[in-house]
């Protein structure tokens, strides 16, 4: 059957069907966004933190506007093109559109990625370091290892030697089992390993019912098994991996504790995390001056901040001399938080503020590595949490996450439609055109309302 | 498609110019954004009033809504209404805050 109305107006709707079908679906986009950005201000109002404010890359979503826009721009052109009948003005102009939306897609996977290669350290006294891990790892190392035990009672998960294994860096580790029999951790040393656990189970379940005078359990519990290195062992487990990919429950001075219920003894040699620091933010910390920063980064940059922060207090007071710097937002973003790029200490002064932050931001996003980020090397007591830049780090990054995502699906969706009309219906419609240009108007309008949503995006996530 | 081929030459200088405006305007969103206007209750004002302003344009001269059927008014009508209402319940629920010892008076002076 033929859908009605693809071409005239409906009489009681003076309308044709398409596009009161492109505005419904668009009423119902209106409160979807709409209901996120209502979760965008309930999150900002009730932040428990300072929300961050300039830290996406303005270039870049800056970028983003302008393809977005320019899409928009295109993709009405190429209707408007069709109207005068020019199918090549048409097509071009479509194609145009598709690529506008492409590279709205790499910049915006290059963002994705900067922020999960960028981490943040929030300390315990409340100050944060960000920067970027060493080697983009980040270490437990555990040495000295006197023993595994292994809780191989036939649960899930079982003992599985290249589980722990893996993250050994001693070459070919041998092991002795409590019958003093030496294995190495593979499937021929776990057999070992297992008929040992069953006939350690086994003779206990028989002493157990010969002193109780009842018959041996067929299927006796199995007990844990401690197995000593024959020479001590070393291990390095890395600590930026994935929640579900990460090996570990925890560890302590002298216990690791793997997932799959092995705890190795031995000694806690190191689990410092190695930082590139380029933001110290100290908007939390009640004693300023005693931050747990300038333990890391030493007297010269503790100089520099307050050099920084004495500059902006004094700016300050004299473009608002009625205020209290200290409860104003603004002044705590400028003054309390010291990108480390903007000074060097040995460098002297070099200060890039306002739109020329943008200008460092650029370098850095295209190579230019112009800074020297001091580096440091932060021990475990001192950090509270610390995470790449992704939605458990805050929620901002939450609902940023969140908000761009969809948004990034609907640009997909977008490409997907309009690669449609170019590929398939030009030339399907070449003899109806005006049903041609409801088709193009209808993605059209979608294409406006990605880029309307992405108009309030860029100013509430990247520039307030 | 009743429009002569005039009247949309005419039609797209105007989007030409609208689009560049926004580009315009974009470039001003930026820069008002780094811009110290004294509290940062300002700059958020400021910058949403310029992308409310920006949004109206696309919605007014690319999605044609300001030569539209009633129809379209009306279902745009009710999701606005929907958005506007929803905004509401989640200030409401942050107005109700907790209270906190030492915060009632600051509380009770602001009612």
């Amino acid at each position: 059957m033929e859908i009605p109305y693809t071409v005239s107006a409906r009489p009681d709707t003076g309308l044709w069907n398409a596009k009161i079908g492109i505005w419904l679906f668009l009423a119902s986009e209106v409160m979807l966004f709409g209901g996120l950005f209502s979760s965008y201000i309930f999150l900002r109002l009730g932040a428990d933190y300072h929300w961050p404010v300039h830290v996406l890359n303005v270039p870049m979503g800056f970028i983003n506007t302008l393809v977005l826009i320019a899409s928009s721009v295109t993709v009405i052109m190429s209707l408007a093109s069709l109207k005068m009948g020019k199918w090549g003005a048409c097509k071009l102009y479509l194609l145009i559109t598709i690529l506008c939306a492409c590279t709205f897609l790499v910049i915006k996977f290059f963002e994705y990625s900067d922020k999960f290669h960028h981490y943040g350290v929030v300390m315990k006294d409340g100050t944060v370091l960000e920067g970027h891990l060493k080697d983009s790892q980040y270490f437990i190392k555990f040495e000295n290892v006197t023993s595994l035990t292994v809780k191989a009672d036939g649960q899930y998960p079982e003992f599985d030697p290249a589980y722990v294994f893996q993250h050994c860096t001693t070459p070919n580790p041998r092991l002795k089992t409590p019958g003093g029999k030496e294995v190495s951790p593979d499937k021929a040393g776990l057999a070992v390993i297992e008929e040992e656990v069953r006939k350690a189970a086994e003779d206990k379940e028989e002493a157990a019912a010969k002193a109780a005078g009842r018959a041996p359990s067929l299927v006796p519990p199995r007990l844990p098994i401690t197995l000593t290195p024959v020479t001590p062992l070393s291990f390095a487990v890395n600590s930026t991996a994935l929640p579900i990919t990460q090996p570990l429950f925890g560890y302590t001075a002298t216990t690791l504790n793997f997932k799959d219920n092995t705890t190795v003894e031995g000694t806690l040699t190191d689990d410092k995390m190695s930082l590139h620091v380029d933001k110290v933010d100290v908007r939390s910390v009640p004693d300023i001056d005693h931050s747990v920063a300038w333990k890391y980064l030493g007297e010269k940059w503790k100089d520099a901040f307050i050099e920084h922060r004495k500059e902006r207090t004094e700016l300050f007071h004299k473009e608002h001399p009625e205020q209290d710097p200290m409860k104003e937002e603004e002044f705590l973003r400028r003054g309390l938080v010291m990108a480390t790029h903007t000074r060097l200490p040995e460098a002297g002064h070099h200060e890039a503020e306002g739109v020329g932050e943008l200008f460092e931001s650029v370098k850095e996003t295209f190579g230019g590595a112009v800074h020297d980020y001091p580096d440091v090397e932060i021990e475990s007591k001192d950090i509270e949490r610390w995470s790449n830049f992704l939605p458990k780090y805050n929620t901002f990054f939450a609902i940023y996450f969140t908000l761009t995502g969809l948004h990034g699906l609907h640009v997909l969706a977008g490409i997907i439609v309009l690669t449609y009309l170019l590929v398939v219906d030009t030339r399907k419609f070449k003899k109806d055109p005006e049903h041609m240009a409801n088709r193009i108007e209808t993605a059209g309008l979608f294409w406006h309302f990605v880029d309307l949503v992405w108009i309030f995006l860029f100013p509430l996530l990247y520039l307030l | 498609m009743s429009e002569s081929p005039q009247d949309i030459q005419k039609q797209v200088k105007t989007y030409l110019i609208i689009g560049g405006g926004l580009i315009v305007m974009t470039v001003v969103t930026v820069w008002l954004s780094f811009v110290d206007f004294g509290s940062h209750s300002n700059n958020m004002l400021i910058g949403m009033a310029v992308a409310t302003f920006k949004s109206s344009l696309v919605a007014m001269f690319f999605m044609h809504l300001n030569h539209e059927r009633p129809l379209i008014y009306k279902i745009m009508m009710f999701a606005t209404i929907f958005v506007v209402v929803m905004f509401i319940l989640f200030s409401l629920a942050h107005g109700d805050g907790l209270h906190m010892p030492g915060f009632e008076s600051h509380a009770a002076a602001h009612s």
